[in-house]
Order: C-alpha cells, then sequence, then structure tokens
C-alpha cells in the first residue's frame, strides 16, 4: 500500500451535541483519556472544551480534534460557532431519559443552519448501563437515526461499552465520504443549505442568535471580512 | 492513545469580524433600547474576550465582571471567561484568582483544571524569559567591565 498515505494524517473535525446532563463530556472523556467521572464529580461544560486525539482507521492516519459542547440552553448562540468546518456530528442523548431523545428533532434543525447536508452524522444513546431505568428502547432509536439518514449506536461512557465504536464509525463513514474531502474553506455549500433552514431557526431555541445574520444581504463574494 | 493537554479552546480561536459584529449590534440595539438582557451581554463578552485585539479582550472583562456582580446564576461562566481573558491579556494573578474561584467550588472540573496549568506554563516561559533577559544584561555587564578593567589596565 501507499506509505505516504500512511505518513501524514488526515485531520478530521467531530462536534457533540446534545441536550445538558446526557454525557457527552464523559464520552469524550472515556473515549481519549479511559476515564469517568461519576455524577457528583463532573461539572457542565461551560461554553466549549476541545481534545485532540489521534488514532487509525482503515491503515490511515486520522488526527481528530474534537469539540464538546455545552448542553446548557444559554450556551446556544456561543456553541454555535462552532459548527463551522465540521464533518461530523455526535448527537447523544440519554436512554433513561425521554426528554433528551425527544429533543433531537430540534438538534437536527439546527444541524440544517449550520452544516452542510453530507456531514456525517451519528445518534448515541448513551447510559445503557442504566437499563433498569430505560425510557427509550434500543429498536425506537434506531428507527429515528434510520429517518434522520444517521448512524446509530448505544454506549456507556460508565462501562466504555460502544464507545470506541462510535468514534470509529463515524470516521470511517467522513473517510468513505468524498464530499467531505473535496475543497477546504467551500463555506457556500453551508451558506446554500441555509436558506433551506429558515424555518428551523422558527423553531430553534430561544436565546439563539444566527452568527450568520450578518450576511444575509450581501453577495457570496462581496463580503472580505477585513 | 494520548491526548494533548492543556488547552482552552477559547484561548485561542477567535470569531470573524462578522460573527463578533452580529453580537455587538445585538448588544448595542438592546442598549439603545436601554433593556440589555443578560444572555446578549454575556454572548458579546464572551466574543470579545476571544478576540486578539487587546482593548477589546479588556471591554469583555469589563462586560463579565458586571454580570458576576449582577447576576448570581451566572458567576461560575463568568469566573471561567474572566479567568481566560486575563488570562489572554498577562494578568495572571488575577487569571488565578479567578480561577481559583471556580476550582474551589469543582474540583475535578477538568476546564478549569487545564487551564491552571496553561497560566502555570506561561508564567513559567516568561519567568525564564525574564531570567535570560537578566542573565543576559549580567553577562553583558561583566564584559563590559572585564573590557574596561582590560583597558585600565593596559595603560
Amino acid at each position: 500500500m501507499a506509505s505516504q498515505e500512511k505518513a501524514t494524517p488526515v485531520n478530521v473535525k467531530l462536534l457533540l451535541i446534545g441536550n445538558s446532563s446526557v454525557g457527552k463530556s464523559s464520552l469524550l472523556l472515556r473515549f481519549s483519556d479511559e476515564q469517568w467521572l461519576p455524577e457528583d464529580e463532573s461539572s457542565a461544560t461551560i461554553g466549549v472544551d476541545f481534545r485532540v486525539h489521534k488514532m487509525e482507521v482503515k491503515g490511515k492516519k486520522v488526527k481528530l480534534s474534537i469539540w464538546d459542547t455545552a448542553g446548557q440552553e444559554r450556551f446556544r448562540t456561543i456553541t454555535s460557532s462552532y459548527y463551522r468546518g465540521a464533518q461530523g456530528i455526535i448527537l447523544v442523548y440519554d436512554v433513561a431519559n425521554r426528554e433528551s431523545f425527544d429533543a433531537l428533532p430540534r438538534w437536527y434543525s439546527e444541524l440544517e443552519t449550520y452544516v452542510s447536508p453530507s456531514v456525517v452524522k451519528i445518534i448515541v444513546g448513551n447510559k445503557v448501563d442504566k437499563e433498569f431505568s430505560r425510557q427509550v428502547s434500543y429498536a425506537e432509536g434506531q428507527a429515528f437515526a434510520k429517518r434522520m439518514n444517521s448512524l446509530f449506536i448505544e454506549a456507556s461512557a460508565k462501562t466504555s461499552i460502544g464507545v470506541k465504536d462510535t468514534f470509529d464509525e463515524v470516521v470511517a463513514k467522513i473517510i468513505d465520504t468524498p464530499e467531505l474531502w473535496a475543497s477546504v474553506g467551500s463555506s457556500n455549500k453551508s451558506k446554500a443549505s441555509r436558506t433551506t433552514g429558515t424555518d428551523a431557526r422558527a423553531t430553534s431555541m430561544p436565546g439563539t442568535i444566527d452568527l450568520n445574520d450578518s450576511r444575509e444581504d450581501e453577495s457570496y463574494g462581496g463580503g472580505c471580512g477585513c | 492513545m494520548p491526548t494533548e493537554l492543556p488547552y482552552a479552546a477559547d484561548a485561542e480561536v477567535s470569531l470573524s469580524f462578522d460573527e463578533l459584529d452580529v453580537l455587538k449590534r445585538q448588544y448595542e440595539k438592546e442598549v439603545s433600547q436601554s433593556h440589555v438582557t443578560v444572555q446578549t451581554k454575556f454572548n458579546y463578552a464572551w466574543g470579545l474576550v476571544k478576540s486578539p485585539i487587546k482593548e477589546h479582550q479588556v471591554e469583555g472583562v469589563r462586560l463579565l465582571q458586571d454580570i458576576y456582580r449582577a447576576e448570581p446564576t451566572r458567576r461560575r461562566e463568568c469566573l471561567y471567561y474572566l479567568a481566560l481573558g486575563h488570562y489572554k491579556l498577562g494578568n495572571y494573578d488575577e487569571a488565578r484568582r479567578f480561577n481559583s474561584l471556580l476550582r474551589e467550588k469543582e474540583p475535578t472540573n477538568m476546564q478549569a483544571n487545564s487551564l491552571e496549568e496553561l497560566i502555570d506554563d506561561r508564567v513559567k516561559r516568561e519567568g525564564y524569559i525574564g531570567m535570560a533577559l537578566v542573565g543576559g544584561a549580567a553577562a553583558l555587564g561583566t564584559l563590559l567591565v572585564a573590557g574596561l578593567i582590560r583597558r585600565a589596565t593596559r595603560k
């Protein structure tokens, strides 16, 4: 095989989103550091956190930059600024919390606003260790993911079940999606998708400001931003 | 496999001019209507602190201090971004002060602990640079004195 291909790592940007307390940071901590913090020791993410992680998928060296966003509504405007350039989105819910699953459609309407349709999405039903208090079945999660054209997995950051698979699967799919590698900085794609995202914005959550608003009345090539 | 720490995303990534402008205009609009929501003020302060421009960072810190005083429910994020803002401005004592208030309440907060490492690293590095400057000046002084002595003894 081509050894050159192996030598230079490809950069992949991932974003973790979902309601607060579903375990986004815990999944990341388990994946990157093989650690887990009990609920009373973990604290809600402020704004956004960031990790770089190196891995190998399909014989390719991959340098992952993972943006772990705060789930709390008051950070919504802040976190929306991190969508740009993401190739993969990890949408997390808590299988023992119905509300966090029911919130997924709203997260998808945010995605419509900020990222291009070819971006790889995976839904993660976290906390399967709480089987006794499960409120969302595997079948239901899977059916929804299928409808949203997304990958699906159940996981537990506590027991580490499904955690590595989550990242392996999303990265493998990204590598297999040529549109995501077409040209760096082709932000026009996401701009175009914004026009279809207008209804999404109307139903978006309170306190949200679309940071792209300023360009509304400008032509694509117009503003140089300097 | 290793992850690279410490890192505070908001310390190094800034918003585009347009993005910051959206937050600014929203803030100014509400100021002109003499009713500024905490959310708008916080968003703008956050954008300012992320900016690479010093005046922006100073203004951001000022707004965050306002919110910190007025809004107890927003204290933890204000502490974090106040620490971050002071860190960027080079006020390391202030940065530590705010960050340790957060760490007292949340000892396992990884973002705060990571920021603490960043502050420590920066202080250490600037300490070395300071020492190097002092050391360099001392060495230069010694050479000058030696030269003078040599010149004096030659006569």
